[in-house]
């Protein structure tokens, strides 16, 4: 930390701040994981266990009581998994994301860092354990594809812009939460209810092209429709919904822009408060 | 001479108690400070310049805003009027334990603080045994148990050990000269002596009279929201001590 510090940069300063730290945030993303699995041994476990139980229990519902296989793209489980997994990363890195201030703030209080550092540090750790949940994934693909029931096609390519598209996002969101939250304490309560009602309007469980036409334009202009639609489109054939995509893109970009703006209007009152 | 710090009309405003709640919106979209009714302005116009090597002690009554003031300057506040640059790079002693996860052991703690306060892991790893031995033979004994079964006073030991040895040319101090056990204190006042005679800057906020004319040259004394006096510290404890006299 021996750069020089000036009250205040603008947001191409506060990007390169936060680049400076990178090692940093490195070393509080292993402390994450540290902790993580120092209290319990079935560490790892937990992070794939949920997501699977879930997409089980989806499966389950689905195809043996409503006796309905054609919710989702073939393979259903496969499916399923894919969705959760990423709507897993999606949630913790929200609900985390949005205590990032408060979670820490007695490190807040005693290292001058750039304050984004915590956001980033939130999403970089979700991020790892997405990464780790991943070969999970591969297995079940690795399964289905020997089964004959799917192939690998070359759109597979677009599922690291997936993952991309998704941080993007999801430090966006957490800019603009973790301040927010830091001052409001109602803040925790709300997120929670909205990212419930969220998973239900995101095609984590069914496909788009399920929707009815009327209420299409709600599940389009949702950002995780579009990172899904990249991380599904090399492990089913079903046509990649480009229009979900662009505005998910935008989204991302736009609550990126808004979540750095909140940030620094509001670091000031946030450093008193917490 | 070479300026370290360079505070210019730097003010804060705060809360007054309960009516904290300013609407986000408000807060948005203000442009710069307002004064609005339930808040209230902890210091202004504070302006003052420290060279390299100085060691400047903060004076002056509760609730004054002298650990506001190490905190703005520590970079972990941000001023509501005016700006501080500060050029070189600061180790602050003042949440000493803020680092430490309760879960994890003693040594791990000692890479991961050491690492967010920006020290390289060979750094550390070349450090280590002089951290540990500055701790104490308590620490040194329960290096590998969680830090969470450390005693309060164990702890504080670790944190100004760890934090005493980065590099960092400046140093802050807030009040935690006031803890641990006798033979501690002299070890602290021994490794403060060491890094003044290395040429540090240290600024130094204290109701220890004491302590504050042991190390500092130079005083500020901060009182009713003003930088009231900048001078040598003996004017400036005295300055203090006749103002509360005259209120008494």
């Amino acid at each position: 930390m021996t750069a020089t510090r000036v009250s205040s940069t603008g947001p191409t300063g506060r990007v390169a701040a936060v680049w400076q730290h990178r090692s940093i945030v490195r070393t509080l993303v292993v402390r994450d994981l540290r902790v993580r699995y120092a209290r319990s041994w079935l560490g790892y476990l937990w992070t794939v266990l949920d997501p699977l139980l879930m997409s089980l229990i989806y499966f389950f519902v689905f195809t043996q009581i409503f006796h309905r296989s054609d919710v989702g793209h073939k393979p259903y489980f496969l499916f399923l998994v894919v969705g959760l997994l990423s709507w897993q990363f999606f949630t913790q890195s929200i609900t985390d994301g949005a205590t990032s201030l408060l979670a820490d703030s007695k490190l807040v209080r005693s290292t001058s860092l750039p304050r984004e550092v915590w956001v980033v540090r939130v999403v970089a750790s979700k991020l790892v354990e997405y990464v780790y949940s991943l070969p999970v994934l591969v297995l079940f693909v690795a399964i289905y594809v020997a089964r004959g029931d799917t192939h690998v096609n070359a759109r597979i390519v677009l599922f690291p812009l997936g993952v991309a598209l998704q941080i993007v996002m999801l430090v966006g969101f957490g800019l603009l939460l973790a301040p927010v939250t830091a001052l409001v304490t109602d803040m925790q309560r709300v997120i929670r209810i909205l990212l419930r009602m969220l998973f239900y309007a995101t095609p984590v469980i069914y496909s788009p092209a399920r929707v009815p036409k009327g209420f299409r334009v709600v599940i389009e202009s949702n950002p995780m429709a579009g990172v899904l639609e990249l991380q599904r489109a090399g492990l089913f054939k079903e046509p990649i919904l480009w229009r979900s995509v662009v505005l998910g893109v935008a989204f991302s970009l736009v609550i990126l822009g808004l979540g750095t703006w909140v940030f620094v209007r509001l670091e000031r009152a946030v450093l008193k408060e917490i | 001479m070479t300026t370290v710090i360079h505070a210019e009309d730097v003010g804060i405003e705060f809360f007054t108690s309960r009516k904290r709640h300013m609407s986000i919106r408000e807060l948005l979209f203000s442009r710069g400070a307002t004064h609005t009714p339930g808040k209230f302005w902890a210091f202004r116009n504070v302006t003052f310049d420290v060279q390299q090597g100085e060691a400047v002690g903060i004076v002056g009554p509760n609730g004054t805003g002298k650990s506001t003031l190490l905190k703005i300057i520590a970079g972990v506040m941000l001023p509501d009027e005016g700006h501080v640059e500060v050029t070189q790079g600061v180790a602050p002693l003042i949440e000493l334990t803020g680092g430490f996860k309760g879960e994890l052991t003693a040594r791990d703690n000692i890479f991961l603080t050491a690492g967010l306060h920006g020290l390289r892991r060979e750094d550390v790893e070349e450090r280590f045994d002089e951290i540990v031995d500055f701790a104490g033979p308590q620490v040194k004994r329960a290096l590998d148990t969680p830090f969470r079964h450390f005693s309060s006073g164990m702890k504080v030991r670790l944190g100004f050990a760890v934090i005493t040895t980065l590099d960092e040319p400046i140093i802050l101090v807030d009040e935690v000269l006031a803890v641990g056990d006798r033979a501690f204190r002299n070890q602290c006042y021994a490794r403060m002596e060491a890094l003044l005679a290395e040429g540090r800057t240290l600024f130094l906020v204290s109701h220890s009279e004491k302590d504050l004319s042991r190390f500092c040259t130079r005083g500020l004394y901060l009182t009713g929201g003003r930088l009231v006096l900048d001078g040598p510290i003996k004017d400036t404890l005295e300055c203090y001590a006749m103002d509360i006299e005259r209120k008494a």
